[in-house]
């Protein structure tokens, strides 16, 4: 081999050598920006994350009066170099909390910080004594959250606590066959928290015998607070191969509707034989996701907005067909308001069928 | 960066500068310690990896995740048919397994990934002495991060698909008349396609929606996806056998879809080489 060969071969072999100290200080520093864990960059972290992916910034300043840079500014001159945890994580709870959002959530070891305010300020419409009462000791359970019964007048009683987990097929064809020849359904959700979209949207889907659009969605593309990808369109189709139920249906609801139960709220609502009784329910319109900001906690947020069938943001709640309240004399007598009502009105309606 | 990680990367430094410098490089052509396949051969490695990983990716949290690893590598050489343009091939395959937290130790991030590439290889410097061989390769890579701090959006896949430069080198020597040989392969991804989310793109809307998943797909290149898998191992032969010690570093860090990516996995292998004779398929 010639020297020039041989020359050639170790200049190679060295700069394979020389990349291996390269390559292990490659560093994983981002390469526009880190916040650093003090309280200013976790401040500084914490609003950054939101103003680049919450997505209801111009419909909470339109609604709420919330001007997201103002809030920066006020909130800012209660961070110091020597402000305690505690008390910084009380300062960005409050800050968030501004956005009166379920859905926007900062977790650390102190608490959960929330703002539930589009529950707890309004009646609650719900007693969970009086919903055992008519569930009464012979219910089924059907799922994780779901449990079901006939009442005495022949109408079938559903109640759906969460949505964490969905009914199985098989559970709902059985549910089905077992209400075969009631008058009608009610289904109660009032107090639903929400959980899995796929799931209140599989219970949905028994009650349409054709594709229905209940709404539509987008997701954020980008930093800016009107970054939004293209709508997208929420269809319900009909279960196929399993049981449907054509007919009357009544749906329960009150501020304690939140989330994947709004979702199925405003789905629901889109169907026909489909009416909701009962309060305005508590929201949460957008889908969430999480980030963490550099001392470990983790924020939750709203990122991608949904509409109802007529393009309007749900993040505030579905309105009901019929308005109602809970009836102190009802209470006392031990009687729910919500599912007396439904009754006579299923009971009216087969009358007037 | 944190002081140990600096600190394990200067140790590592420092071993590989103590040993090129402790290194006579005398020729022993007779005892080869290691020589390339010749046609219809292949030198297989497998090996045990264990190591450091970090991990940011952006979509799941902006901190900075580093944690062990550890995996199993398999590291080939072929001899291609002599009528083939490019006579030897270089193959690597690799799957780990990562656990890591954030700096402060309060959240869980795993990583499980694969890779794999092929190096089609010129053999551009050959003698008693040294192999050089480079060329093109194709990769594909296959993985999923875990976010466990994240309660909404807790995994991010990885994957991409590309074409980039493959380059091998091996040197044969003796330290105090016992054979050896020093390896050394570099290979980077050029262009390809890789997936992630368009931003907040939440993954349900992409198996859900038509024309969601196809937001997910991004063409990549250098500058906005930075890509490398460089390997150092030593040749010991014990008796008839092959002992591969090794180093391998694979890093990745990538702009998609507006969120930042960074991976780095540097792990020590261990493995033994064996030598298969290749049957061409009987159709």
């Amino acid at each position: 081999m010639s020297r020039r060969l041989k020359n050639l071969a170790v200049v190679t072999a060295a700069l394979f050598m020389a990349l291996l100290p390269v390559s292990c200080s490659w560093n994983g520093e981002a390469p526009d920006r880190e916040f650093v864990n003090t309280p200013q960059g976790n401040f500084m972290a914490l609003w950054t994350i939101m103003d680049e992916h919450y997505c209801f910034f111009d419909l909470k300043k339109e609604k709420l009066g919330v001007d997201w840079n103002e809030v920066k500014v006020r909130y800012a001159a209660s961070i110091s170099d020597n402000i305690s945890d505690k008390a910084l994580f009380e300062v960005l709870c409050k800050m968030i909390g501004e956005l009166r959002d379920g859905h926007v959530n900062l977790t650390s070891p102190y608490d959960y910080g929330r703002n539930w305010s589009w529950k707890t300020d309004y009646p609650a419409n719900y007693s969970k004594d009086l919903q055992n009462k008519y569930l009464g000791k012979d219910y089924v359970i059907g799922g994780n959250g779901y449990y079901y019964r006939i009442l005495d007048d022949n109408i079938g009683y559903l109640v759906v606590e969460s949505f964490e987990d969905a009914m199985s097929d098989s559970r709902m064809n059985v549910m089905f066959n077992y209400m075969a020849l009631c008058n009608g359904l009610i289904i109660d959700i009032r107090d639903n928290g929400g959980g899995q979209l796929t799931a209140s949207e599989s219970l949905a889907s028994r009650f349409t015998e054709e594709k229905v659009t209940v709404g539509y969605t987008c997701y954020k593309t980008g930093p800016g607070h009107n970054d939004f990808s293209k709508l997208y369109k929420t269809e319900i189709s009909p279960a196929e191969y399993d049981l449907r139920w054509i007919k009357p249906v009544v749906v329960l609801t009150n501020r304690g509707c939140f989330s994947s139960a709004n979702d199925f709220a405003c789905s629901m609502k889109a169907l026909a034989n489909v009416t909701l009784m009962g309060d305005t329910t508590g929201g949460g319109g957008g889908l969430p996701m999480s980030s963490e900001i550099p001392n470990g906690w983790v924020v939750r947020f709203s990122s991608a907005p949904m509409f109802d069938a007529d393009m309007n943001h749900v993040e505030f709640g579905i309105a009901p067909d019929i308005r109602l309240d809970m009836k102190d004399e009802d209470v006392q007598a031990g009687k729910d308001t919500y599912i007396e009502s439904a009754r006579a009105f299923i009971k009216d309606k087969i009358v007037n069928f | 960066m944190t002081d140990s990680s600096r600190c394990s990367r200067r140790l590592s430094s420092v071993l590989v500068a103590v040993l090129l410098a402790s290194l006579p490089l005398r020729v022993t052509a007779q005892r080869q310690a290691w020589t390339l396949p010749e046609s219809m051969e292949t030198v297989k490695v497998n090996s045990f990896a264990v190591g450091r990983s970090q991990a940011r990716d952006t979509y799941l949290s902006g901190s900075t995740y580093s944690g062990f690893a550890f995996g199993w590598e398999n590291d080939g050489w072929a001899g291609y048919e002599p009528h083939r343009f490019f006579r030897q091939g270089r193959l690597h395959s690799d799957l780990y397994f990562s656990y890591m937290e954030n700096p402060l130790g309060g959240g869980l991030t795993l990583e499980f990934s694969g890779r794999t590439y092929e190096g089609f290889m010129w053999h551009a410097v050959k003698n008693s002495k040294c192999d050089f061989l480079a060329g093109p390769a194709v990769m594909l890579e296959l993985g999923v991060l875990y976010n466990q701090q994240n309660s909404n959006n807790p995994v991010n896949m990885e994957g991409y698909f590309g074409g980039g430069v493959c380059a091998d080198n091996t040197f044969r020597f003796s330290l105090f008349r016992y054979d050896m040989a020093l390896q050394a392969t570099f290979f980077t991804p050029l262009a390809g396609f890789s997936m992630a989310p368009d931003y907040d793109q939440p993954y349900y809307y992409m198996l859900a929606y038509n024309g969601g998943l196809g937001k997910a797909l991004h063409f990549i290149h250098p500058f906005n996806n930075l890509a490398f898998t460089q390997q150092v191992a030593l040749v010991l032969p014990i008796k008839d056998k092959r002992l591969r010690v090794g180093f391998t570093c694979d890093g990745l860090k990538n702009n998609l879809g507006g969120h930042s990516r960074f991976l780095l996995n540097t792990m020590a292998t261990v493995g033994f080489a064996m030598r298969y004779q290749t049957k061409k398929w009987d159709r």
